[in-house]
């Protein structure tokens, strides 16, 4: 779920980037308040090396098979450090593989970074006490989230003579195609997150 | 010959901007009268490009997308009709806005990937902690990409082993790929201490970086044209 270069125009763009700059800044000032953030550099750049190389592999989920977004989780398990996590992971996507863009960098990186902090965000208030619930509504829910996001930037983007039947529909299909990764990502995270309580504390802070 | 190219010989920083500036430059544009002719720059960059097969296998999910919207947005946007068929209508802002999005999309990427197919994503991230990405930003970037082939390979083994144990498949499977990424990510944890402790031994944070070298009169030159070709597109693609 990347916005290609070339779809949105200019000024979507630089406002993409005015934005991920804002929420990169932020990120970076929350980080440095840690006890010691030079410290949690190699703990986030393994876990990324992780939801990086996870990403890329597909999973059957009938009837089709998806590839992991992994943001909600990301955002569980690096905290601030989801921000530049998935810029570098988006920019590398970007200048490797073509997938993405350059243009579009600042606005894939609002599409994934907001609902990474909203999955932090929930599962920092409710991990403690409703774990599963947290976990689903942190993983199967930023995905719901990017895609509310990614569809309202394609539809401020889009040329406005497109017609409003055939956008609607086109959103209700793309919605319907990501239902299997919400799922997928939902009973993924809940059990991940299950598994890693039990057996490594440390690496799920606030549950 | 790689080393024929004017371009061969430029810095990672060079490449990076150049491609910033033609990616903005092409994104900016409105109209179909300058596309023709960045179209026109990218085919040329993509002949003369030594990693031509390498850019070409990496542009396919580009070319699909742009091919979607090529075929898709001329039926569904009203205006116009330039053809009809029965119930199928082609329209003319259709049309125009389908060959503008895919033809930008396809000369932005063309062009990046021509740029940087040379130069390695360690340079590339050098490159951009030398253009002032932040400090934290590049060391992570550098160590995500330091172990990425050997956890990708990692997660492929733990994959084919489940796979040829006869792990469940669909639905049923999900629990199991869960299991495989807790694995790899405890894993992570535990490569993440050594490697802090091997990074503190080597006095990580205590040395203050060097400054990055300036820019040689070839980098300068590059950049200005780059820039001079941007802003000679978008004059054109405003001025009609």
């Amino acid at each position: 779920m990347h916005l290609p270069d070339g779809l949105v125009p200019l000024e979507l763009a630089l406002a993409g980037y005015a934005g991920s700059a804002l929420l990169t800044g932020l990120a970076l000032a929350r980080i440095k308040r840690l006890p010691d953030p030079r410290g949690e550099l190699p703990r986030a750049a393994m876990l990324t090396t992780v939801f990086f190389a996870a990403s890329a592999l597909s999973i059957p989920v009938p009837p089709t098979s998806v590839h992991l977004m992994l943001t909600g989780l990301m955002g569980v398990m690096l905290g601030w450090f989801a921000v530049p996590a998935i810029l570098v992971g988006l920019f590398l996507q970007a200048v490797l593989f073509g997938h993405g863009g350059l243009t579009t960098l600042g606005l894939n990186g609002l599409i994934l970074c907001l609902p990474a902090l909203v999955g932090f965000a929930i599962w920092r208030g409710a991990g403690a006490r409703w774990p599963d619930l947290a976990a689903l509504i942190a993983g199967g829910g930023a995905v719901l989230l990017a895609l509310a996001i990614f569809a309202g930037i394609v539809l401020l983007g889009m040329p406005a003579a497109l017609d409003a039947g055939a956008e609607r529909a086109a959103l209700a299909v793309f919605l319907l195609a990501h239902l299997p990764l919400v799922l997928a990502e939902g009973v993924i995270v809940v059990v991940l997150l299950r598994v890693l309580r039990r057996i490594e504390p440390a690496l799920v802070p606030h549950g | 010959m790689a080393e024929a190219l004017p371009t061969a010989s430029l810095s990672a920083r060079a490449r990076l901007v150049m491609a910033f500036i033609l990616a903005f430059g092409i994104a900016a544009l409105q109209n179909l009268v300058a596309l023709p002719i960045a179209v026109a720059l990218a085919i040329g960059a993509l002949v003369c490009a030594p990693e031509r097969r390498a850019v070409l296998y990496r542009l396919r999910p580009a070319a699909l997308l742009a091919l979607m919207f090529l075929i898709v947005l001329p039926f569904i946007t009203s205006g116009e009709t330039l053809v009809q068929s029965g119930p199928l209508r082609i329209t003319k802002e259709g049309a125009h806005a389908s060959m503008l999005i895919a033809g930008r999309m396809m000369v932005i990427v063309t062009l990046v990937m021509v740029l940087l197919a040379p130069v390695s994503a360690f340079r590339l991230v050098g490159a951009l902690r030398a253009l002032g990405l932040p400090a934290l930003i590049a060391d992570l970037a550098m160590l995500t990409l330091r172990y990425l082939d050997e956890v990708t390979a990692e997660l492929q083994r733990a994959r084919v082993a489940r796979a040829l144990r006869g792990g469940a498949t669909g639905l049923r499977g999900l629990p199991d790929h869960a299991l495989l990424l807790a694995t790899s990510l405890i894993r992570a944890q535990i490569r993440a201490e050594r490697l802090w402790a091997a990074m503190r031994l080597r006095g990580y944070g205590m040395r203050h970086g060097t400054l990055p070298t300036p820019l040689a009169m070839r980098d300068w030159t590059a950049i200005a044209g780059t820039g001079a070709v941007a802003l000679a597109l978008v004059a054109l693609d405003r001025s009609l």
